[in-house]
This record gives structure tokens, C-alpha cells and sequence, in this order.
């Protein structure tokens, strides 16, 4: 499959890149390509313009701030936050979710920003444009049907990136700029809940920055992952918990979950469900359950979507178990 | 049918067969493979590497629709693209073909009718892809879409809009067999065990996408296009020289196919695949060289994998464990094309035989036309599936009767030589020694039964053909040819039509010409599949080159040996027989320790003589010497081609009328001169909460006959038990109403490294009479037992019984909470993987009809709905 054409802008600053997404309206963000590349050879996009950050160094690394907070640009390499030592002591659920991003070719390569910006998926939008003729097209893509929720109007397809529910879990929030200057937002309001128009982004703001807060930090952390390879896969469900202990009992937590709806979901009430509690058998399985209530899953994905949304409860109960250290 | 009586005389048997390992310098020792360093450094050239001078590059149109009739194709708006060369549709080559001359059912670009989404409609020839690609959007295609069939079941049932004409109930060949008396036996049976088996349908998954180059040359004379010469990615060369030549009504003699370096291929080269056809037919009309490379989803497309099959399996055992008779009943879920599936379905059912002693066989197969790719050959070809649901009965048995699963297959050995109740002639027969190994290796009897919670061993047993006894053309052709030429250089040059596709073929012919010839490796260079430069080799399939092409080696290089041996001996003074060839020398056999070496010649490591420019004179003063007791093989060379002329040898192989087979109908396929077996234990671990199954270790026994070079033969078995791996726990094609819903490598799960087990690849040599210095097949027979050796470990694990592979987590956590009797949840679409009665779908995505939205002018059930209600669109 041909690339479709295109014009490549290759900034070298935060501001060049912003004037380029002001100036160009039909136009696609390129950071690791992992994602957008093979995307755009299913003619999925077919922008005039692709702006290139690969040369913006000012977005790259790791930036610990006092008090353990941490600041992170959106064009640091998920091989790098995996490796980071820095992070692996102070918000473990983020290395443990960045190792998991599909194999250490794509790590090399794939940015955290492209993790959250990460395009929805499903079974019947990520194919060739002639697969997608035979099943006449979809709500996403060219069309007006769903074929996971049959007769709806709402797009399903799913979100599938591994670290956002551990950024959820942490409280993090993100930097988006444009060229009237930057904005702070909690990650949690940047994802809609909707398939096909699943971020709050304007087409010409950029996300720039990722910042931990320092209330986050040292925060026991898992993430854990269903998938059918053990490498390669994107997720069909994943579980992310952070949690704080003292004197043996649970003094905070958080939960998020991936990969089985549109968004990545921070669990309502798990906090309540854990906190002041010594976690055992009994209330892990009771977090489990939420979860699992909180997982809307449906045939974007490979596997079952009751299959799916159960597995959401065992691995929320084995990571809660996990994360608690007893 | 006879029983097992001794009908057997053995065919001519090779001189060598009786010589002992240790006599062999080159055969037996692991040896890298020939052309392994143009494909590590990518110096090696695959097809779509290839490029020659005003090449386009050809893009083809592909069906929408599972079932269509075509009414109207215009391609006026693609011809008028800038960049576009030449658009051809099926009207420039409607004559039909296919791989079996019962088959003959597709044509380059459909011509009426397309038949799966996919299927191909037009060909675009442009100067790049992206002009082709905007091409293929400018052609204007009118159908009318026809009801279609996705289950094979409910295909066999159809009245009407059926597939391909004279196929009545789309049914594309049925066959009924009986050997012995079954239902007798049945009664006589002290149990009998029943179940539907149901495998999914799986694909090879080669490295590399199929990928054709065609080229025409002008005639001098006329200015017409005079030869075609054709680089692909094949395992068939002569069937594609056939082929293209019945298509594209030329001579045979005019068409050159070349085969260069091709990455894996499976099964899914051994035809010819549609792009090699259309390559051809787009550069005729173009007038201009075109090369087409298939994108993954159109290798998905082209397919020829293995089918979905039903197995409906009956197995009656005395209590000791003896089998007495098995029914089976097989339905294929074949596809839209015939491909090799009258073959495919016979398979399925001849090699019931020749595992076990099996005395009253019951078989009836439906290979069944659906509205999907065509389902061809694929490693294990026919065999696999029916391997997995008789392995996995036969464990139910011995767990029925008390009987150790490895005993009880001991139980049902055949005793060799023999005749199967079903024709098939066994000789050699290492299957004992096989179960023996594996048994002992993994420690099946201590470990078994005591590795803690939901942890188990499992055995499964397999064998297949080393190649088929007829080829698909029945005749008394050669199925092999060999010529070898020997220059006054000493370089042997070997021309083989067999076709190297990662298997290791020009390494085994090399080894088997050096051993024959007393010579080094690196004398010998291999040039292999070129049909204008090498004889007739049927291609690479059923496992059949080491057997067919490696005896054929080893004729033509005797014939060579006998001419340099005879003017040797005249050199030496001594009788023909008192010769010795090695070490790139001729001995006289008794005089080989005395001082024969007087003028040792330095052999470096790779076997290259030293001293290029001192040998000749050397030559000379020892030719003038007079009469010796050893020559180096140079001077034998020269010494044969002074008194012969010309030195040269052909060699060819066709397989011994007794090994042929039966007479009834279908008995044909099955056959061959001999059979690989396996035994296999695996090692699992299930994780109970998810349905997760680890496969931790698989101990693979193979008996190949000779291993000619252990470090070949064990990775052909590590490939094998992997390529299992993947059908047994991940591999899966699923579908909605004809749409293939992972048609890429992303979702078609074959297992990466991490997943891999640990596979001890353990030779077993039975020494074939007949193989090439006792060689039989080592790629292909593995594979099968994979599948059943990691159900039965499952069963040994946590206690339930896997009817239908792959044994992905849902299905396994469906069964496990099904005999817990847990709170259900319906994890497999209402189907029960221990007792599945039909295919399951992908999820509950139903492809909406009726209300709902506008639908998309594209949808092809609007299309539909429009076509009926005002009759255009």
C-alpha cells in the first residue's frame, strides 16, 4: 500500500510547530509514526500536510522537579520512560504500563504523547480502504453505520493505549500549546468518552508536556495487561492501579482502565471500596467488580467482549493484590 | 483390500544404503546452509528485490462482495489517468485453470462472477503504485450481489445461486470410503467414543508476500511479444510454466519461469496464485515488464490455507486398548475455488492410515464450496485436523479404560513391512522409538500426574507422506530429474528443477552430490529452478524433495562417478571397484593407507585446494608419472573428460509402482514410498481464573529416515511445533458474512519469541530402503501431533477436553466454568468448545440488515435492497 501524498513540515521548535498547525488546517501530527503511519497507508488519513516533531529536542526527556514531581515532554520515547530509573522508583505503574506498549522495536520509536493522543481502534475501521468498501464503511470513516452496535449512532471504537490509565492512576496532568499561548488540563478531561471524536484538542493546539504531580509520587503501582501474544498486541482490556499504604491498610487509591471503552476509564469508587481497608481476597474481588461494571466492551477487538470485561475483574483484583504487596 | 500381507518388493535399493554413518563425509554433519549468507547480509535477492529496465507496477481491483454477478466493468476513466499503462479484466484471459486438472475453475480476473470479498476483478499497470492505487478507485464496476454462503453446513443445503455451475449443493467433490467391515467392528468394540471436532481455519503466514515479475521479449522477426519470462515467489515452477501457458495460450517452451530466493512459503506457493497469472496477462496488454507484490491483506485473500473442518469422529476399542475400527465423517469449509481441495479432503481421510494398526476404516468427506478465499495446501496438508480430533479421542479412550496415553498407542503399532487395510505401503517405521524417546526424555512416566496444580503432560503422535506416490498429473513421468555437469575445472555444477524455499533443498542437493562424488561442498554450486536451465522437477510440496530430487541427486552424480571412476581406474591400473572417492580424491581401496598421500594436497577449512596456480603444472608431472594408487579429484575429472568427452550425468526419480496404492476411487492421494512419524509430549500450564494456557516445554521426536543434516532437520521440527504452537493456542481466521476480520499480522496472532516454548528436537533414524541414503521427509510431519500433544496436556492440566482448537483463553475458561459449574457467562457465543456444534462468528457484531441509519451508497446490502426494489443503481 502506497502512502497517500503529502507535504512534511519539519519544525524545530514549539513555536514553528504551532505557527505550521495555525497556518494548515488539513493536517496530521506525526511524533513516532507507529501509529499514523500504517494508518495512513490504510488510507485511514490523507492529509496534505504531516508536521514532523522528531526534531523538536526541547520535548524530549525526563525532567524530575523538586519534591519528586516530574515533568515529562510528549516526544520522550516510551523505551526511555521504561527505562528510567527515576520513574521506575517514584511512579512504578507508568514503567510497568510504558514496557507493555506493543514490542521494543515499536518502544524505540513510539512517544508517550502518541500514547495519548493514540487513535481509537476497532475490527471495522483499522483496514485498507478496499476491506472497508466490502463492509460499507462506518460512522468513524466514510460512512454512517456501526457495525459493533448495530442501528446506534455512536462511534465504539476503542481505546487502546497502555499508559493513560496509569497517568489517570497518577493524577497527571498535560500540557497543550497553541499559538495563543499554553494551557494545563487534568488528563482525565482531555479524553470525550466518544469513539470517533475522542479528544478534546483543538486542530491547532499540540500536546506538549506531561507533568506527575508530586502528591503522586511513591505510589505502589501495576499495571496489567490482557493480551493474546506476549508482545506486539495491543491491549483487548488493561488494568492500571496506584495505591498508597500506611500501617498495612490502603490510605489511597486509584484505578483505571484500557483497552474496553472509548476512552481510558479512572474507576468510580474504587477509592471508596479500598480506602482504610487491609486488601484481602474479599475486597479485591469487590474493586474487581466494579471495574468490570465500569468496562463497556464490544467486538472492536479481538476475543469475546464477555470474555473481555471478565478478564477486566480478575486483573483488577490480581493487581489491586499485587499493587497492595501482601 | 489386502491385509497386511507381504506384497512388498522393494524397489531398486541405493548402492549406498548399507554404508555406516561414520563412512559418510558430508551427509549426516550439520551444515549451514548454502544460501545462508546472501540472506543474513540481505545481499540475497527476492522477487519484489528485482527490477528490470520500464517495469510498472501492477495494482488489482478486488470484489466487495462475497457474491456478485459482474453486469458491467467500465476502465475508461482509470485508462485516462495520467501514469496508467494498461487496465486489463477478465475478458483478456478468460480460459480457466487451476492446480488440479479436476479443478479448473478460476480464471486470471473474474469473468462473470466474483465469489469471495477479495476475489480479483481488474488489473491496473502503471508507472508507480500510487498511480495504480488511484487507478483501481476510477474503475466503474456494476454487480448484481447474489446470496452468498459462509457455513459449510448450510452451503451443502443450497438449492439455488450456487457457487460455481455443476456443483450441485456446492458441494465441490464427496467422498465415501469403506475398508474392512466398520460396522461389524463397531459391534465387536468393547467401547466406542463419538464427538464433533471442529478446527479452525488457519494461514501460512509466510515472511514474504507473494510477489511476480512478468516480462515479455519482442520477437526480432515481427516486433510481436515473443517469450515471457516470469520471476516469482513459488514453490511450483513447472505448474506455473503449465499454467500460464494454458492461460495465456502459449507454448510451454516459451514461457521461462525463474524462482529466485523465496521467503517461506508453506503450502501457499504450491499453486499458481492469481498475481502470477494476472502479472502475465497485464504485460501482454501493456507491452512493458509488470511487477505486482501482494499486500498482506491480499496474501490473506489468495489464502489456500487450511480449511475450517468438521470432524464428526468414531473410534471402537477392545479394553486392552486395541482399536478396531474408526469412522469419520469430514466436512472442509473449502473456500470459493477448488485449489487443491479434492486433494485436501482425500488427505484427511487416507491418512487415518499408516499411524496406527487401524483394521476397518470408515470414511466420508465433503470438501464444500463457501463464498470465502480459497483454501488450498498448507504444511501437514489434510492431515493436521483430523490428526488433532483422533489423538484427542484416543486420549479420551485411554482415560475411559485406565490405560497410559502412551501405552495405549504403543498398543496400536503397525508391524512393518506392511500394506495399511487402506493401500498404503509402510517400510520404514520409527514411531516406536519415537514414543519412546519423548516419553523418556520428559520423564512422562515419574512426572506425570505430579506436577502440581493445574499443570499436566500431554502425548500426540503424527507421520505424513515424503511426497506423493502419483503426482497430480497421473503419469509415469519422472517426478524428479537431475543433470550434473563436471568441467575440467572440478567445479560440479548441479541443475535441479527443485525449488529451494527455505527448507534447505540446494543444501541437501549439494550435500548429496558432494557425498557421491568424494568432493568437497564448496565444489559443488546448485542451480536450481529455472525452467530453461534445469529438467523437470514437479515442485515443492508434500514434503517431497529430499525423497525424490535427493535420490534423483544421488543417481545422476552415480552416473558421473561411474565415468570419472572408469577412466580412473584405467589411469590406476586397477578394476573399478577397488575405487574410492573422498576427500576430494580416488583412492585405490587398498592401497588408500599406503603412503597414498605422498603429495598431500592442502585443504583449507572451507574445502578450497590451496595453491590455484601450482596445481596445474603439478598435474601435468603427476599425469606424466605413469600409473598410481590415488588421483585428486581434479585429475580424475580431467583424466574422465580426456576419455570420454564431455562429463555429465542425468538422474531421475519416480516412485515404485507398489507404493502407489489401491484402486478405488480417490486412492490416488495417500500413497507414498515412505512416511515420516512424530511423537510429541507438551508441557502445559493453565491458568484457571483467566483460561490462559502456557505451553512451557514440548519434547518433539521425528523419525526422517537420515537425517542428512541434523541442524536442517531440527529446525524443520522446532518450525514445525511452533507453527502448531500457534494453531492449537492463537492462530484463528475469523470471519463476519465473508468479511475476514484480521486480515494482517497485527491481528492473525502467530506467536511471537516471547510466547515460544522451550522444544527439544530429538532424530530418530529408521533408515527409509528407498530415501536417499535412508532419508525420508522431516518439515511437514511434526506438525500435527503439536496440536492434540497440547489438548491432552490441557485435559492432563485441569480436566477438560478441547473440541475445538484454538484453544484460545475464552474457549478454555468457557470449559473450565462449565465443569465447575460456575456462574455462566456466555464467553464463546453460546458455543461449548467441549462440545461445539457450529462455527462461531466474530462476537455478537451482527452485520446490520433492515432499519437503522441511512445506509453507506457502498454498503453492499444496500445495494442489494435498491437492486431489488427499482432494478438500478
Amino acid at each position: 500500500l502506497s502512502l497517500p501524498e503529502f507535504k512534511l513540515l519539519r519544525p524545530r521548535s514549539v513555536e514553528e510547530a504551532v505557527a505550521f498547525l495555525a497556518r494548515h488546517s488539513n493536517l496530521r501530527v506525526l511524533a513516532g509514526g507507529t501509529d499514523l503511519i500504517p494508518s495512513m497507508r490504510q488510507k485511514l488519513f490523507e492529509p496534505q500536510y504531516v508536521l514532523d516533531l522528531r526534531h523538536i529536542e526541547e520535548l524530549k526527556g525526563i525532567h524530575p522537579r523538586p519534591g519528586n514531581s516530574v515533568e515529562i515532554g510528549a516526544l520522550t520515547t516510551l523505551n526511555a520512560i521504561e527505562h528510567s530509573e527515576f520513574l521506575r522508583r517514584h511512579y512504578p505503574v507508568l514503567t510497568e504500563a510504558a514496557a507493555t506498549v506493543a514490542s521494543p522495536v515499536l518502544r524505540n520509536m513510539g512517544t508517550l504523547g502518541g500514547n495519548i493522543c493514540l487513535d481509537t481502534r476497532c475490527l471495522w475501521y483499522n483496514q485498507s480502504l478496499s476491506w472497508r468498501k466490502g463492509c460499507g464503511f462506518c460512522i468513524k470513516k466514510d460512512g454512517d453505520l456501526c457495525h459493533v452496535a448495530p442501528g446506534g449512532t455512536k462511534c465504539w471504537a476503542v481505546f487502546s493505549g497502555d499508559t493513560p490509565p496509569a497517568l489517570l492512576c497518577l493524577n497527571a496532568e498535560i500540557e497543550i500549546t497553541s499559538p495563543s499561548g499554553t494551557r494545563r488540563t487534568p488528563l482525565r478531561e482531555f479524553y470525550t468518552g466518544a469513539g470517533d471524536d475522542y479528544r478534546r484538542l483543538q486542530p491547532d493546539e499540540l500536546l506538549t508536556r506531561v507533568f506527575l504531580p508530586e502528591a503522586s509520587a511513591d505510589y505502589r503501582g501495576v499495571y496489567r495487561k490482557l493480551r493474546i501474544r506476549g508482545s506486539i498486541d495491543y491491549p483487548l482490556a488493561g488494568v492500571a492501579v496506584a495505591l498508597k499504604k500506611s500501617n498495612g491498610h490502603v490510605s489511597d487509591a486509584r484505578l483505571a482502565i484500557t483497552a474496553v471503552n472509548p476512552a481510558p476509564t479512572l474507576v468510580r469508587g474504587a477509592r471508596q471500596a479500598l480506602e482504610g481497608r487491609a486488601v484481602d481476597e474479599l475486597v479485591a474481588e469487590a474493586v474487581g467488580e466494579l471495574a468490570a461494571k465500569t468496562a463497556k466492551p464490544l467486538t472492536t477487538s479481538a476475543l469475546t467482549p464477555e470474555y473481555r470485561r471478565e478478564m477486566i475483574r480478575v486483573f483488577t483484583k490480581r493487581a489491586i493484590i499485587a499493587a497492595a504487596g501482601n | 483390500m489386502g491385509g497386511r500381507d507381504a506384497r512388498l518388493t522393494a524397489g531398486r535399493r541405493p548402492a549406498l544404503q548399507n554404508r555406516k554413518m561414520s563412512h559418510f563425509s558430508v551427509i549426516g554433519k550439520p551444515i549451514a546452509m548454502v544460501d545462508a549468507a546472501g540472506k543474513t547480509t540481505g545481499a540475497g535477492k527476492y522477487t519484489d528485490d528485482l527490477s528490470v529496465p520500464g517495469m510498472l507496477i501492477g495494482k488489482i481491483l478486488h470484489s466487495p462482495y462475497p457474491h456478485a454477478r459482474i453486469k458491467r466493468i467500465d476502465t475508461s476513466r482509470a485508462r485516462a489517468l495520467d501514469g496508467v499503462v494498461a487496465v486489463v479484466t477478465g475478458e483478456d484471459a478468460p480460459k480457466t485453470y487451476g492446480i488440479l486438472p479436476v479443478g479448473h475453475d478460476e480464471t486470471a480476473l473474474a469473468v462473470d462472477k466474483v465469489r469471495y470479498v477479495g476475489d480479483n476483478v481488474a488489473c491496473v499497470a502503471a508507472v508507480d503504485e500510487g498511480a495504480a492505487e488511484k487507478a483501481l478507485e476510477l474503475i466503474d464496476v456494476e454487480c448484481e450481489v447474489l446470496p452468498a454462503y459462509f457455513d459449510p453446513e448450510e452451503s451443502m443445503k443450497a438449492e439455488a445461486d450456487l457457487i460455481h455451475d455443476g456443483k450441485p449443493h456446492n458441494i465441490e467433490k464427496a467422498y465415501h470410503h469403506v475398508f474392512g467391515d466398520p460396522d461389524k467392528a463397531f459391534g465387536e468394540a468393547d467401547y466406542v467414543a463419538e464427538g464433533r471436532f471442529i478446527a479452525n481455519e488457519v494461514t501460512h503466514a509466510a515472511m514474504e508476500p507473494h510477489s511476480t515479475l512478468a516480462s515479455f521479449e519482442l520477437d526480432p522477426h515481427t516486433g510481436n511479444l515473443g517469450r515471457l519470462t516470469i520471476w516469482s515467489s513459488t514453490q511450483v515452477p513447472y505448474y506455473l510454466q503449465h499454467k500460464l501457458s494454458l492461460v495465456l495460450e502459449m507454448p510451454m517452451s516459451q514461457i521461462r519461469v525463474i524462482k529466485p530466493l523465496v521467503g517461506g512459503g508453506f503450502g501457499g506457493k504450491s499453486e499458481v496464485i492469481p498475481l502470477e497469472i494476472i502479472a502475465a496477462v497485464a504485460a501482454r496488454a501493456a507491452r512493458a515488464p509488470v511487477k505486482i507484490t501482494y499486500t498482506r491483506e491480499e496474501v490473506f485473500w489468495a489464502h489456500r490455507g487450511r480449511p475450517r473442518t468438521i470432524i464428526d469422529l468414531k473410534t471402537g476399542v477392545q479394553k486392552e486398548g486395541r482399536i478396531t475400527a474408526v469412522k469419520a465423517k469430514v466436512v472442509q469449509d473449502g473456500g470459493a475455488y477448488c485449489s487443491y481441495g479434492v486433494v485436501t479432503i482425500l488427505y484427511s481421510g487416507a491418512l487415518l492410515g499408516a499411524l496406527y494398526d487401524i483394521p476397518n476404516i470408515q470414511f466420508d468427506g465433503y470438501r464444500v464450496l463457501t463464498n470465502k478465499p480459497a483454501c488450498g495446501a498448507m504444511r501437514g496438508h489434510g492431515t493436521v485436523n483430523v490428526r488433532f480430533a483422533f489423538e484427542s479421542q484416543l486420549d479420551e479412550i485411554s482415560a475411559k479404560l485406565g490405560i497410559d496415553p502412551a501405552e495405549i498407542r504403543r498398543r496400536n503399532l503397525l508391524t512393518p513391512p506392511c500394506i495399511t487395510v487402506n493401500g498404503l505401503r509402510v517400510l520404514s517405521y520409527g514411531l516406536p522409538e519415537c514414543i519412546e524417546k519423548v516419553v523418556e526424555r520428559s520423564g512422562w512416566s515419574q512426572r506425570r500426574g505430579k506436577l502440581g496444580k493445574a499443570r499436566g503432560l500431554g502425548i500426540g503422535c503424527s507421520h505424513y507422506v515424503s511426497g506423493a506416490a502419483n503426482s497430480i498429473i497421473r503419469s509415469d513421468m519422472p517426478h524428479s530429474t537431475v543433470n550434473i555437469k563436471i568441467d575440467r575445472d572440478g567445479g560440479v555444477v548441479v541443475y535441479t528443477g527443485a525449488s529451494e524455499i527455505g527448507q534447505g533443498s540446494d543444501t541437501m542437493t549439494a550435500q548429496i552430490a558432494a557425498e557421491v562424488l568424494g568432493c568437497s561442498l564448496s565444489r559443488v554450486k546448485v542451480v536450481a529452478a529455472d525452467t530453461d536451465l534445469t529438467p523437470i522437477d514437479i515442485g515443492s510440496y508434500s514434503s517431497r524433495v529430499t525423497f525424490m530430487a535427493g535420490n534423483a541427486t544421488l543417481r545422476a552424480a552415480e552416473e558421473v562417478k561411474k565415468q570419472i571412476a572408469s577412466a580412473a581406474a584405467r589411469e590406476m591400473n586397477c578394476a573399478v571397484e577397488d575405487l574410492m572417492f573422498r576427500d576430494d580424491a580416488v583412492f585405490q581401496k587398498k592401497g588408500a593407507g599406503k603412503g597414498a598421500r605422498a603429495t598431500p594436497v592442502e585443504t583449507s577449512v572451507s574445502g578450497r585446494v590451496e595453491g590455484q596456480i601450482l596445481r596445474g603444472s603439478l598435474q601435468q608431472k603427476r599425469k606424466q608419472e605413469g600409473p598410481k594408487d590415488w588421483m585428486t579429484f581434479e585429475e580424475a575429472v580431467v583424466a574422465a573428460i580426456d576419455f570420454h568427452g564431455a562429463l555429465s550425468g542425468t538422474g531421475s526419480y519416480a516412485p515404485p509402482p507398489q507404493a502407489r496404492g489401491g484402486k478405488h476411487k480417490g486412492a490416488g492421494v495417500g500413497p507414498s514410498p515412505a512416511y515420516s512419524y512424530s511423537a510429541q509430549v507438551a508441557e502445559v500450564s493453565v491458568d484457571e481464573d483467566t483460561g490462559e494456557v502456557t505451553v512451557h516445554k514440548v519434547w518433539a521426536s521425528h523419525d526422517c529416515g537420515r537425517a542428512l543434516n541434523p541442524v536442517a532437520v531440527e529446525g524443520q521440527i522446532i518450525g514445525s511445533v511452533w507453527m502448531g504452537l500457534g494453531q492449537a493456542l492463537q492462530e484463528e481466521m475469523i470471519w463476519k458474512d465473508g468479511m475476514l476480520m484480521n486480515p494482517g499480522l497485527l491481528e492473525y496472532r502467530s506467536p511471537s519469541s516471547v510466547e515460544s516454548p522451550d522444544i527439544e528436537a530429538i532424530i530418530v533414524e529408521s533408515i527409509d530402503p528407498e530415501g536417499p541414503f535412508g532419508a525420508k521427509e522431516c518439515s511437514e510431519g511434526s506438525l500435527a501431533a503439536t496440536i492434540p500433544a497440547i489438548a491432552n496436556a490441557i485435559y492432563d492440566a485441569v480436566g477438560v477436553r478441547l473440541h475445538e482448537a484454538p484453544f484460545t483463553p475464552e474457549r478454555v475458561l468457557a470449559a473450565l466454568r462449565a465443569k465447575k459449574q460456575a456462574k455462566p457467562i456466555n464467553m464463546t457465543e453460546g458455543i461449548d468448545p467441549t462440545a461445539p456444534t457450529r462455527f462461531r462468528e466474530h462476537g455478537g457484531s451482527l452485520w446490520f440488515r433492515g432499519k437503522g441509519p441511512q445506509r453507506h451508497p457502498l454498503d453492499p446490502a444496500r445495494r442489494e435492497t435498491t437492486a431489488l426494489a427499482d432494478g438500478d443503481d
